[in-house]
Protein backbone atom coordinates (compact mmCIF):
# COMPACT_ATOMS: atom_id res chain seq x y z
CA UNK A 1 0.00 0.00 0.00
CA UNK A 2 1.27 3.45 -0.79
CA UNK A 3 2.17 5.64 2.12
CA UNK A 4 -0.11 8.64 2.62
CA UNK A 5 1.43 12.02 3.29
CA UNK A 6 -1.75 14.03 3.79
CA UNK A 7 -4.93 12.31 4.95
CA UNK A 8 -8.11 14.37 5.04
CA UNK A 9 -11.28 12.95 6.58
CA UNK A 10 -14.79 14.43 6.57
CA UNK A 11 -13.30 17.89 6.58
CA UNK A 12 -15.82 20.67 6.93
CA UNK A 13 -15.36 24.38 7.16
CA UNK A 14 -18.16 26.84 7.73
CA UNK A 15 -17.21 30.51 7.76
CA UNK A 16 -19.09 32.70 10.24
CA UNK A 17 -21.74 30.02 10.64
CA UNK A 18 -22.96 30.72 7.11
CA UNK A 19 -20.77 29.88 4.17
CA UNK A 20 -19.92 26.20 3.88
CA UNK A 21 -16.56 26.28 2.12
CA UNK A 22 -15.77 22.58 2.56
CA UNK A 23 -18.57 20.03 2.73
CA UNK A 24 -16.91 17.09 4.43
CA UNK A 25 -14.15 16.19 2.00
CA UNK A 26 -12.02 13.04 2.09
CA UNK A 27 -8.68 13.05 0.39
CA UNK A 28 -5.54 10.93 0.44
CA UNK A 29 -2.42 12.48 -0.98
CA UNK A 30 0.20 9.77 -1.56
CA UNK A 31 3.71 10.30 -0.27
CA UNK A 32 6.07 11.43 -2.98
CA UNK A 33 3.29 12.43 -5.34
CA UNK A 34 3.03 15.63 -7.32
CA UNK A 35 -0.56 16.37 -6.47
CA UNK A 36 -2.75 18.95 -8.14
CA UNK A 37 -5.68 20.49 -6.33
CA UNK A 38 -7.78 22.03 -9.05
CA UNK A 39 -10.96 23.96 -8.84
CA UNK A 40 -12.60 27.22 -9.82
CA UNK A 41 -12.31 30.31 -7.65
CA UNK A 42 -14.03 29.87 -4.33
CA UNK A 43 -14.11 26.08 -4.63
CA UNK A 44 -12.37 25.61 -1.29
CA UNK A 45 -8.74 25.02 -2.32
CA UNK A 46 -7.21 27.76 -0.23
CA UNK A 47 -9.45 26.85 2.71
CA UNK A 48 -8.21 23.26 2.57
CA UNK A 49 -4.61 24.46 2.44
CA UNK A 50 -5.28 26.90 5.27
CA UNK A 51 -6.51 24.08 7.47
CA UNK A 52 -3.50 21.88 6.65
CA UNK A 53 -1.14 24.67 7.65
CA UNK A 54 -3.00 26.15 10.61
CA UNK A 55 -4.14 29.41 9.05
CA UNK A 56 -7.80 28.45 9.10
CA UNK A 57 -9.64 26.99 12.09
CA UNK A 58 -11.30 23.64 11.44
CA UNK A 59 -15.08 23.25 11.81
CA UNK A 60 -15.12 19.45 11.93
CA UNK A 61 -13.24 16.47 10.55
CA UNK A 62 -9.53 15.82 10.61
CA UNK A 63 -6.30 16.32 8.70
CA UNK A 64 -3.14 14.34 9.27
CA UNK A 65 0.28 15.08 7.81
CA UNK A 66 2.48 11.97 7.79
CA UNK A 67 0.36 10.60 10.60
CA UNK A 68 0.40 13.75 12.72
CA UNK A 69 -2.93 15.45 13.41
CA UNK A 70 -2.76 19.12 12.44
CA UNK A 71 -4.56 20.18 15.62
CA UNK A 72 -3.42 17.80 18.36
CA UNK A 73 0.08 17.35 17.03
CA UNK A 74 0.47 20.64 15.18
CA UNK A 75 4.10 21.22 16.10
CA UNK A 76 5.10 17.99 14.39
CA UNK A 77 2.77 18.36 11.41
CA UNK A 78 3.80 21.95 10.69
CA UNK A 79 7.49 21.10 10.76
CA UNK A 80 6.79 18.76 7.83
CA UNK A 81 5.00 21.37 5.73
CA UNK A 82 6.29 24.28 3.69
CA UNK A 83 3.75 26.73 2.29
CA UNK A 84 4.12 29.22 -0.50
CA UNK A 85 0.93 31.31 -0.32
CA UNK A 86 -0.67 32.73 -3.40
CA UNK A 87 -0.28 36.29 -2.22
CA UNK A 88 3.31 37.42 -1.83
CA UNK A 89 4.10 38.11 1.81
CA UNK A 90 7.45 39.35 3.01
CA UNK A 91 9.06 40.50 6.18
CA UNK A 92 10.38 43.74 4.68
CA UNK A 93 12.51 44.77 7.64
CA UNK A 94 15.34 42.45 6.72
CA UNK A 95 17.41 41.49 3.66
CA UNK A 96 16.13 38.34 1.99
CA UNK A 97 18.97 36.22 3.32
CA UNK A 98 17.98 37.09 6.88
CA UNK A 99 14.31 36.59 6.06
CA UNK A 100 15.08 33.07 4.84
CA UNK A 101 17.24 32.33 7.88
CA UNK A 102 14.55 33.67 10.24
CA UNK A 103 11.94 31.49 8.57
CA UNK A 104 14.20 28.46 8.96
CA UNK A 105 14.73 29.47 12.59
CA UNK A 106 10.99 29.51 13.32
CA UNK A 107 11.06 25.81 12.43
CA UNK A 108 13.77 25.14 14.98
CA UNK A 109 16.94 25.20 12.88
CA UNK A 110 20.02 26.48 14.68
CA UNK A 111 21.42 29.83 13.59
CA UNK A 112 24.27 28.15 11.71
CA UNK A 113 22.02 25.64 9.92
CA UNK A 114 19.48 28.34 9.14
CA UNK A 115 22.05 30.53 7.38
CA UNK A 116 23.48 27.52 5.55
CA UNK A 117 20.02 26.61 4.28
CA UNK A 118 19.39 30.26 3.35
CA UNK A 119 22.57 30.26 1.26
CA UNK A 120 21.58 27.04 -0.48
CA UNK A 121 18.15 28.46 -1.31
CA UNK A 122 19.58 31.73 -2.60
CA UNK A 123 21.90 29.80 -4.88
CA UNK A 124 19.21 27.37 -6.09
CA UNK A 125 16.94 30.24 -7.02
CA UNK A 126 19.64 32.42 -8.51
CA UNK A 127 19.30 35.09 -5.84
CA UNK A 128 22.77 35.06 -4.30
CA UNK A 129 23.58 38.49 -5.70
CA UNK A 130 20.44 39.90 -4.12
CA UNK A 131 21.09 38.40 -0.67
CA UNK A 132 21.48 41.82 0.95
CA UNK A 133 18.43 43.38 -0.65
CA UNK A 134 15.04 43.49 0.99
CA UNK A 135 12.14 41.86 -0.85
CA UNK A 136 10.75 45.30 -1.73
CA UNK A 137 13.78 45.99 -3.89
CA UNK A 138 13.31 42.89 -6.05
CA UNK A 139 11.45 42.40 -9.33
CA UNK A 140 8.16 40.49 -9.41
CA UNK A 141 9.76 37.28 -10.65
CA UNK A 142 12.46 37.43 -8.02
CA UNK A 143 9.87 38.00 -5.31
CA UNK A 144 8.06 34.87 -6.43
CA UNK A 145 11.32 32.93 -6.21
CA UNK A 146 11.93 34.20 -2.67
CA UNK A 147 8.37 33.20 -1.81
CA UNK A 148 9.01 29.61 -2.86
CA UNK A 149 12.47 29.60 -1.27
CA UNK A 150 10.85 30.62 2.02
CA UNK A 151 8.58 27.57 1.86
CA UNK A 152 11.55 25.27 1.20
CA UNK A 153 14.14 26.72 3.53
CA UNK A 154 13.40 24.35 6.43
CA UNK A 155 13.52 21.38 4.05
CA UNK A 156 9.89 20.22 4.47
CA UNK A 157 8.60 16.81 3.43
CA UNK A 158 5.43 18.29 2.00
CA UNK A 159 5.56 21.41 -0.12
CA UNK A 160 2.31 23.27 -0.71
CA UNK A 161 2.26 25.77 -3.56
CA UNK A 162 -0.77 27.95 -3.93
CA UNK A 163 -0.69 29.37 -7.46
CA UNK A 164 3.11 29.43 -7.65
CA UNK A 165 3.38 30.69 -11.19
CA UNK A 166 0.77 33.44 -11.11
CA UNK A 167 2.23 36.46 -12.87
CA UNK A 168 5.48 34.72 -13.73
CA UNK A 169 7.05 34.90 -17.18
CA UNK A 170 7.46 31.78 -19.32
CA UNK A 171 11.19 31.40 -18.77
CA UNK A 172 10.87 31.53 -15.00
CA UNK A 173 7.85 29.27 -15.09
CA UNK A 174 9.85 26.57 -16.84
CA UNK A 175 12.77 27.07 -14.48
CA UNK A 176 10.40 26.62 -11.54
CA UNK A 177 8.82 23.56 -13.13
CA UNK A 178 12.21 21.94 -13.56
CA UNK A 179 13.16 22.69 -10.00
CA UNK A 180 9.86 21.42 -8.62
CA UNK A 181 10.24 18.19 -10.60
CA UNK A 182 13.72 17.80 -9.15
CA UNK A 183 12.42 18.24 -5.59
CA UNK A 184 9.63 15.78 -6.31
CA UNK A 185 12.11 13.25 -7.72
CA UNK A 186 14.03 13.54 -4.47
CA UNK A 187 10.99 12.13 -2.70
CA UNK A 188 9.18 15.26 -1.50
CA UNK A 189 5.44 15.44 -1.81
CA UNK A 190 4.23 18.51 -3.66
CA UNK A 191 0.70 19.85 -3.51
CA UNK A 192 -0.08 22.37 -6.20
CA UNK A 193 -3.06 24.59 -6.85
CA UNK A 194 -3.09 26.37 -10.14
CA UNK A 195 -5.23 28.15 -12.63
CA UNK A 196 -3.08 26.92 -15.46
CA UNK A 197 -4.48 23.46 -16.02
CA UNK A 198 -1.67 22.78 -18.48
CA UNK A 199 0.67 23.28 -15.54
CA UNK A 200 -1.11 20.53 -13.60
CA UNK A 201 -1.07 18.36 -16.71
CA UNK A 202 2.66 18.88 -17.16
CA UNK A 203 3.64 18.36 -13.53
CA UNK A 204 1.10 16.36 -11.57
CA UNK A 205 0.87 12.60 -11.42
CA UNK A 206 -2.41 12.86 -9.58
CA UNK A 207 -5.09 15.51 -9.38
CA UNK A 208 -8.21 16.11 -7.36
CA UNK A 209 -10.89 18.33 -8.78
CA UNK A 210 -12.72 20.32 -6.16
CA UNK A 211 -15.88 22.25 -6.80
CA UNK A 212 -18.21 24.01 -4.43
CA UNK A 213 -16.57 22.49 -1.36
CA UNK A 214 -16.59 18.91 -2.63
CA UNK A 215 -14.02 16.65 -4.25
CA UNK A 216 -15.67 15.50 -7.46
CA UNK A 217 -12.86 13.42 -8.96
CA UNK A 218 -9.41 12.21 -8.02
CA UNK A 219 -7.14 10.36 -10.41
CA UNK A 220 -4.07 10.60 -12.62
CA UNK A 221 -4.54 13.30 -15.28
CA UNK A 222 -4.16 10.74 -18.08
CA UNK A 223 -6.89 8.54 -16.58
CA UNK A 224 -9.22 11.49 -16.19
CA UNK A 225 -8.71 12.45 -19.79
CA UNK A 226 -9.25 8.88 -20.95
CA UNK A 227 -12.29 8.48 -18.76
CA UNK A 228 -13.97 11.79 -19.33
CA UNK A 229 -12.24 13.32 -22.24
CA UNK A 230 -13.48 13.12 -25.73
CA UNK A 231 -10.65 11.88 -27.92
CA UNK A 232 -11.18 11.68 -31.63
CA UNK A 233 -9.64 9.79 -34.51
CA UNK A 234 -10.54 11.29 -37.84
CA UNK A 235 -10.01 9.23 -40.95
CA UNK A 236 -10.40 10.57 -44.45
CA UNK A 237 -11.40 7.76 -46.78
CA UNK A 238 -12.12 7.33 -50.45
CA UNK A 239 -15.83 7.59 -50.97
CA UNK A 240 -16.49 4.44 -52.98
CA UNK A 241 -18.07 2.61 -50.09
CA UNK A 242 -20.88 4.90 -49.00
CA UNK A 243 -22.08 3.28 -45.79
CA UNK A 244 -19.48 1.10 -44.15
CA UNK A 245 -20.41 -0.82 -41.01
CA UNK A 246 -17.71 0.01 -38.53
CA UNK A 247 -19.32 -1.25 -35.32
CA UNK A 248 -18.54 -1.67 -32.46
CA UNK A 249 -16.83 1.73 -32.72
CA UNK A 250 -18.59 4.93 -31.90
CA UNK A 251 -18.37 6.88 -35.13
CA UNK A 252 -20.07 9.19 -37.52
CA UNK A 253 -19.60 9.71 -41.23
CA UNK A 254 -19.70 13.01 -42.99
CA UNK A 255 -18.84 13.05 -46.68
CA UNK A 256 -15.53 11.26 -46.87
CA UNK A 257 -14.61 11.88 -43.22
CA UNK A 258 -15.19 9.26 -40.51
CA UNK A 259 -14.91 10.55 -36.99
CA UNK A 260 -14.34 7.99 -34.23
CA UNK A 261 -14.85 8.92 -30.59
CA UNK A 262 -12.65 6.94 -28.24
CA UNK A 263 -11.46 6.95 -24.67
CA UNK A 264 -8.05 5.59 -25.52
CA UNK A 265 -6.88 6.54 -29.01
CA UNK A 266 -3.53 4.73 -28.80
CA UNK A 267 -5.29 1.44 -28.05
CA UNK A 268 -8.09 1.87 -30.58
CA UNK A 269 -6.18 3.26 -33.55
CA UNK A 270 -4.70 -0.08 -34.76
CA UNK A 271 -8.10 -1.76 -34.37
CA UNK A 272 -9.77 0.97 -36.35
CA UNK A 273 -7.23 0.63 -39.13
CA UNK A 274 -7.76 -3.12 -39.39
CA UNK A 275 -11.53 -2.64 -39.29
CA UNK A 276 -11.29 -0.24 -42.21
CA UNK A 277 -9.07 -2.71 -44.04
CA UNK A 278 -11.63 -5.47 -43.45
CA UNK A 279 -14.19 -3.27 -45.16
CA UNK A 280 -11.69 -2.61 -47.93
CA UNK A 281 -11.81 1.09 -47.37
CA UNK A 282 -8.82 3.09 -48.57
CA UNK A 283 -7.38 5.40 -45.96
CA UNK A 284 -6.28 8.79 -47.30
CA UNK A 285 -5.36 10.56 -44.07
CA UNK A 286 -5.52 9.99 -40.31
CA UNK A 287 -5.71 12.69 -37.66
CA UNK A 288 -6.15 12.38 -33.95
CA UNK A 289 -7.24 14.98 -31.46
CA UNK A 290 -6.74 14.46 -27.77
CA UNK A 291 -8.78 16.03 -25.05
CA UNK A 292 -6.91 18.17 -22.54
CA UNK A 293 -7.25 18.14 -18.79
CA UNK A 294 -8.72 21.59 -19.18
CA UNK A 295 -11.68 20.24 -21.17
CA UNK A 296 -12.21 17.59 -18.52
CA UNK A 297 -12.05 20.23 -15.86
CA UNK A 298 -14.57 22.46 -17.56
CA UNK A 299 -16.85 19.49 -18.12
CA UNK A 300 -16.70 18.47 -14.48
CA UNK A 301 -17.10 21.86 -12.89
CA UNK A 302 -19.31 23.53 -15.49
CA UNK A 303 -17.00 26.39 -15.03
CA UNK A 304 -14.69 28.43 -17.10
CA UNK A 305 -11.37 29.13 -15.46
CA UNK B 1 12.42 22.61 26.82
CA UNK B 2 12.18 26.03 25.23
CA UNK B 3 11.17 25.94 21.57
CA UNK B 4 14.14 27.34 19.59
CA UNK B 5 11.69 28.93 17.13
CA UNK B 6 10.34 31.02 20.00
CA UNK B 7 13.82 32.40 20.70
CA UNK B 8 14.26 33.18 16.99
CA UNK B 9 11.00 35.16 16.97
CA UNK B 10 12.12 37.17 20.01
CA UNK B 11 15.42 37.80 18.25
CA UNK B 12 13.53 38.96 15.19
CA UNK B 13 11.49 41.40 17.27
CA UNK B 14 14.58 42.84 18.97
CA UNK B 15 16.55 43.03 15.70
CA UNK B 16 13.67 44.91 14.13
CA UNK B 17 13.62 47.76 16.63
CA UNK B 18 17.41 47.92 16.91
CA UNK B 19 17.68 48.23 13.13
CA UNK B 20 15.18 51.09 13.30
CA UNK B 21 16.79 52.74 16.35
CA UNK B 22 16.31 56.23 14.96
CA UNK B 23 12.55 55.67 15.05
CA UNK B 24 12.36 53.38 18.04
CA UNK B 25 14.93 54.63 20.55
CA UNK B 26 15.65 58.27 19.75
CA UNK B 27 12.14 59.78 20.01
CA UNK B 28 11.71 58.66 23.63
CA UNK B 29 15.08 60.14 24.55
CA UNK B 30 14.45 63.42 22.77
CA UNK B 31 10.99 63.98 24.22
CA UNK B 32 12.18 63.11 27.72
CA UNK B 33 15.11 65.48 27.37
CA UNK B 34 12.74 68.23 26.22
CA UNK B 35 10.40 67.67 29.18
CA UNK B 36 13.35 67.78 31.57
CA UNK B 37 14.69 70.99 30.04
CA UNK B 38 11.37 72.79 29.64
CA UNK B 39 9.44 71.64 32.70
CA UNK B 40 12.34 70.88 34.97
CA UNK B 41 14.90 73.56 34.24
CA UNK B 42 12.77 76.41 32.93
CA UNK B 43 9.56 76.07 34.96
CA UNK B 44 10.77 73.91 37.81
CA UNK B 45 12.43 76.73 39.71
CA UNK B 46 9.14 78.58 39.87
CA UNK B 47 7.21 75.51 40.95
CA UNK B 48 9.53 74.69 43.81
CA UNK B 49 10.18 71.37 45.51
CA UNK B 50 7.54 68.61 45.58
CA UNK B 51 7.26 66.55 48.73
CA UNK B 52 10.66 67.76 49.74
CA UNK B 53 12.43 66.96 46.51
CA UNK B 54 13.44 69.27 43.65
CA UNK B 55 10.76 69.43 40.96
CA UNK B 56 13.13 68.32 38.24
CA UNK B 57 14.08 65.12 40.09
CA UNK B 58 10.46 64.54 41.02
CA UNK B 59 9.26 64.34 37.40
CA UNK B 60 12.02 62.03 36.09
CA UNK B 61 10.46 58.72 37.26
CA UNK B 62 7.10 59.69 35.74
CA UNK B 63 8.68 60.78 32.47
CA UNK B 64 10.53 57.49 32.34
CA UNK B 65 7.38 55.47 32.93
CA UNK B 66 5.44 57.49 30.35
CA UNK B 67 8.06 56.77 27.72
CA UNK B 68 8.47 53.13 28.71
CA UNK B 69 4.71 52.55 28.46
CA UNK B 70 4.53 54.21 25.06
CA UNK B 71 7.55 52.48 23.60
CA UNK B 72 6.62 49.01 24.80
CA UNK B 73 3.06 49.43 23.52
CA UNK B 74 4.14 50.85 20.18
CA UNK B 75 6.67 48.12 19.54
CA UNK B 76 4.38 45.13 19.76
CA UNK B 77 1.29 46.82 18.33
CA UNK B 78 3.05 48.21 15.27
CA UNK B 79 5.09 45.07 14.70
CA UNK B 80 1.93 42.96 14.63
CA UNK B 81 0.10 45.54 12.54
CA UNK B 82 2.92 45.50 9.96
CA UNK B 83 2.97 41.72 9.93
CA UNK B 84 -0.80 41.66 9.40
CA UNK B 85 -0.71 44.38 6.80
CA UNK B 86 2.03 42.74 4.73
CA UNK B 87 0.63 39.30 5.53
CA UNK B 88 3.94 37.88 6.70
CA UNK B 89 2.20 37.07 9.96
CA UNK B 90 1.17 33.95 8.02
CA UNK B 91 4.81 32.82 7.99
CA UNK B 92 4.72 32.93 11.78
CA UNK B 93 1.26 31.39 12.14
CA UNK B 94 2.14 28.34 10.03
CA UNK B 95 5.40 27.73 11.93
CA UNK B 96 5.48 25.16 14.72
CA UNK B 97 4.89 27.79 17.40
CA UNK B 98 2.04 27.84 19.90
CA UNK B 99 -0.21 30.86 20.30
CA UNK B 100 1.33 31.36 23.70
CA UNK B 101 4.85 31.34 22.25
CA UNK B 102 3.96 33.78 19.46
CA UNK B 103 2.24 36.24 21.79
CA UNK B 104 5.06 36.03 24.34
CA UNK B 105 7.72 36.56 21.67
CA UNK B 106 6.01 39.75 20.49
CA UNK B 107 5.49 40.82 24.11
CA UNK B 108 9.09 40.16 25.13
CA UNK B 109 10.34 42.02 22.04
CA UNK B 110 8.36 45.10 23.12
CA UNK B 111 9.45 44.59 26.71
CA UNK B 112 13.09 44.87 25.63
CA UNK B 113 12.38 48.11 23.81
CA UNK B 114 10.63 49.52 26.88
CA UNK B 115 13.44 48.51 29.23
CA UNK B 116 16.20 49.80 26.92
CA UNK B 117 14.33 53.09 26.55
CA UNK B 118 13.83 53.32 30.30
CA UNK B 119 17.48 52.68 31.09
CA UNK B 120 18.65 55.20 28.49
CA UNK B 121 16.24 57.85 29.80
CA UNK B 122 17.43 57.31 33.37
CA UNK B 123 21.05 57.61 32.19
CA UNK B 124 20.24 60.74 30.21
CA UNK B 125 18.44 62.18 33.23
CA UNK B 126 21.49 61.56 35.38
CA UNK B 127 23.55 63.39 32.79
CA UNK B 128 21.18 66.38 32.64
CA UNK B 129 20.30 66.44 36.34
CA UNK B 130 23.36 65.36 38.39
CA UNK B 131 21.45 65.52 41.69
CA UNK B 132 19.08 62.74 40.47
CA UNK B 133 20.03 59.42 42.01
CA UNK B 134 18.46 55.97 42.06
CA UNK B 135 18.00 54.53 45.51
CA UNK B 136 17.11 50.96 44.58
CA UNK B 137 18.52 49.65 41.28
CA UNK B 138 16.95 46.21 41.62
CA UNK B 139 13.46 47.54 42.21
CA UNK B 140 13.87 50.11 39.41
CA UNK B 141 14.71 47.30 36.99
CA UNK B 142 11.75 45.25 38.20
CA UNK B 143 9.42 48.19 37.46
CA UNK B 144 10.96 48.73 34.06
CA UNK B 145 10.50 45.07 33.20
CA UNK B 146 6.97 44.55 34.57
CA UNK B 147 5.54 47.80 33.22
CA UNK B 148 7.16 47.27 29.80
CA UNK B 149 5.91 43.71 29.76
CA UNK B 150 2.35 44.70 30.71
CA UNK B 151 2.02 47.40 28.07
CA UNK B 152 3.81 45.41 25.41
CA UNK B 153 1.25 42.64 26.02
CA UNK B 154 -1.49 45.27 25.73
CA UNK B 155 0.14 46.30 22.45
CA UNK B 156 -0.18 42.71 21.25
CA UNK B 157 -3.89 42.75 22.13
CA UNK B 158 -4.51 46.05 20.34
CA UNK B 159 -2.25 45.02 17.44
CA UNK B 160 -4.40 41.96 16.84
CA UNK B 161 -7.62 43.84 17.34
CA UNK B 162 -6.85 46.97 15.29
CA UNK B 163 -7.91 47.24 11.67
CA UNK B 164 -5.97 50.40 10.94
CA UNK B 165 -2.94 52.36 12.08
CA UNK B 166 -5.25 55.08 13.32
CA UNK B 167 -6.79 52.74 15.85
CA UNK B 168 -3.36 51.99 17.25
CA UNK B 169 -2.52 55.69 17.42
CA UNK B 170 -5.80 56.69 19.00
CA UNK B 171 -5.20 54.32 21.88
CA UNK B 172 -2.11 56.36 22.74
CA UNK B 173 -4.00 59.63 22.52
CA UNK B 174 -7.18 58.58 24.27
CA UNK B 175 -5.83 56.22 26.89
CA UNK B 176 -2.12 56.50 27.66
CA UNK B 177 -1.72 60.24 27.41
CA UNK B 178 -4.58 61.13 29.77
CA UNK B 179 -3.83 58.32 32.19
CA UNK B 180 -0.15 59.25 32.32
CA UNK B 181 -0.79 62.97 32.63
CA UNK B 182 -3.43 62.42 35.31
CA UNK B 183 -1.30 59.75 36.93
CA UNK B 184 0.94 62.35 38.49
CA UNK B 185 3.86 62.59 36.12
CA UNK B 186 4.13 66.32 36.73
CA UNK B 187 2.61 66.74 40.16
CA UNK B 188 1.78 64.89 43.31
CA UNK B 189 -1.73 63.51 43.41
CA UNK B 190 -1.88 64.90 46.93
CA UNK B 191 -2.22 68.31 45.35
CA UNK B 192 -5.58 67.36 43.79
CA UNK B 193 -8.86 68.20 45.53
CA UNK B 194 -10.66 65.34 47.36
CA UNK B 195 -12.75 63.59 44.71
CA UNK B 196 -10.04 63.77 42.03
CA UNK B 197 -7.57 62.29 44.41
CA UNK B 198 -9.90 59.32 44.93
CA UNK B 199 -10.47 58.94 41.19
CA UNK B 200 -6.72 58.92 40.62
CA UNK B 201 -6.43 55.87 42.81
CA UNK B 202 -8.25 53.88 40.13
CA UNK B 203 -5.68 54.80 37.52
CA UNK B 204 -3.19 51.93 37.18
CA UNK B 205 -0.58 54.20 35.63
CA UNK B 206 -0.70 56.33 38.78
CA UNK B 207 0.42 53.30 40.78
CA UNK B 208 3.13 52.43 38.30
CA UNK B 209 4.55 55.95 38.35
CA UNK B 210 4.37 55.96 42.12
CA UNK B 211 6.17 52.65 42.31
CA UNK B 212 8.90 53.92 40.02
CA UNK B 213 9.21 57.08 42.12
CA UNK B 214 9.59 54.91 45.19
CA UNK B 215 12.27 52.79 43.51
CA UNK B 216 14.24 55.77 42.25
CA UNK B 217 13.92 58.77 44.50
CA UNK B 218 13.03 56.56 47.43
CA UNK B 219 11.67 57.51 50.81
CA UNK B 220 9.90 60.71 49.78
CA UNK B 221 6.78 59.19 48.28
CA UNK B 222 6.52 56.61 51.01
CA UNK B 223 5.43 59.44 53.27
CA UNK B 224 2.55 60.20 50.95
CA UNK B 225 -0.71 58.66 52.11
CA UNK B 226 -1.82 57.52 48.66
CA UNK B 227 1.21 55.53 47.79
CA UNK B 228 1.74 52.03 48.91
CA UNK B 229 4.91 50.59 47.34
CA UNK B 230 3.57 47.10 47.86
CA UNK B 231 0.33 47.86 46.05
CA UNK B 232 2.30 49.44 43.19
CA UNK B 233 4.35 46.32 42.81
CA UNK B 234 1.33 44.02 43.02
CA UNK B 235 -0.55 46.04 40.39
CA UNK B 236 2.41 46.07 38.01
CA UNK B 237 2.66 42.31 38.22
CA UNK B 238 -1.10 41.88 38.02
CA UNK B 239 -1.37 43.85 34.76
CA UNK B 240 1.59 41.96 33.37
CA UNK B 241 -0.15 38.67 34.00
CA UNK B 242 -3.64 39.76 32.91
CA UNK B 243 -2.55 41.33 29.61
CA UNK B 244 -0.19 38.44 28.85
CA UNK B 245 -3.00 36.00 29.46
CA UNK B 246 -5.43 37.85 27.16
CA UNK B 247 -2.78 38.26 24.43
CA UNK B 248 -1.89 34.59 24.37
CA UNK B 249 -5.54 33.57 24.51
CA UNK B 250 -6.16 35.69 21.38
CA UNK B 251 -3.27 34.05 19.54
CA UNK B 252 -4.28 30.57 20.69
CA UNK B 253 -7.79 31.07 19.36
CA UNK B 254 -6.64 32.94 16.29
CA UNK B 255 -9.01 35.78 17.16
CA UNK B 256 -9.14 38.14 14.13
CA UNK B 257 -6.03 36.53 12.65
CA UNK B 258 -7.35 33.14 11.62
CA UNK B 259 -10.59 32.62 9.76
Amino acid sequence: MTEISVKIRKLRKIYDGKVEALKGINLDIPKGSFFGLLGPNGAGKTTAIGIMTGLVNITSGSVEVMGHDVIKDYKKSRRLIGLSPQELNFDVFFPIKDVLALNAGYYGLSNKDAYERADIMLEKFGLTEKAKNTARELSGGMKRRVQIAKALVHDPEVLILDEPTAGVDIELRHMLWDYLKEINNNGKTIILTTHYIEEAEALCNEVAIINDGEIIKQDAPANLINMLGNNKIMVRINTKNKSPDLSPFDYKVEDNLVEFSTKDPSRDLPKIISKLNENSIDILEINTSKSSLEEVFVKLTNNKL
Amino acid sequence: MINPGFIVLIKREVMRFLALWKQTIMPGLISSALYIIVFGEALGHRIGPMEGISYISYIIPGLTMMSVINMAYQNSSSSIMQAKFLKFIEDILIAPLSGFEISMAFTIGGMFRGVINGILILLLSKLLVPEFTISNYGLTLIYLITVSWAFSALGVIIGIYARSWDQIGSFTTFVFMPLSMLGGVFWSVNMLPGIWKTISLFNPIYWMINGMRHATIGSVTEASINSSPTLSLILSFAFTIIFSFIASYMFEKGYKIKS
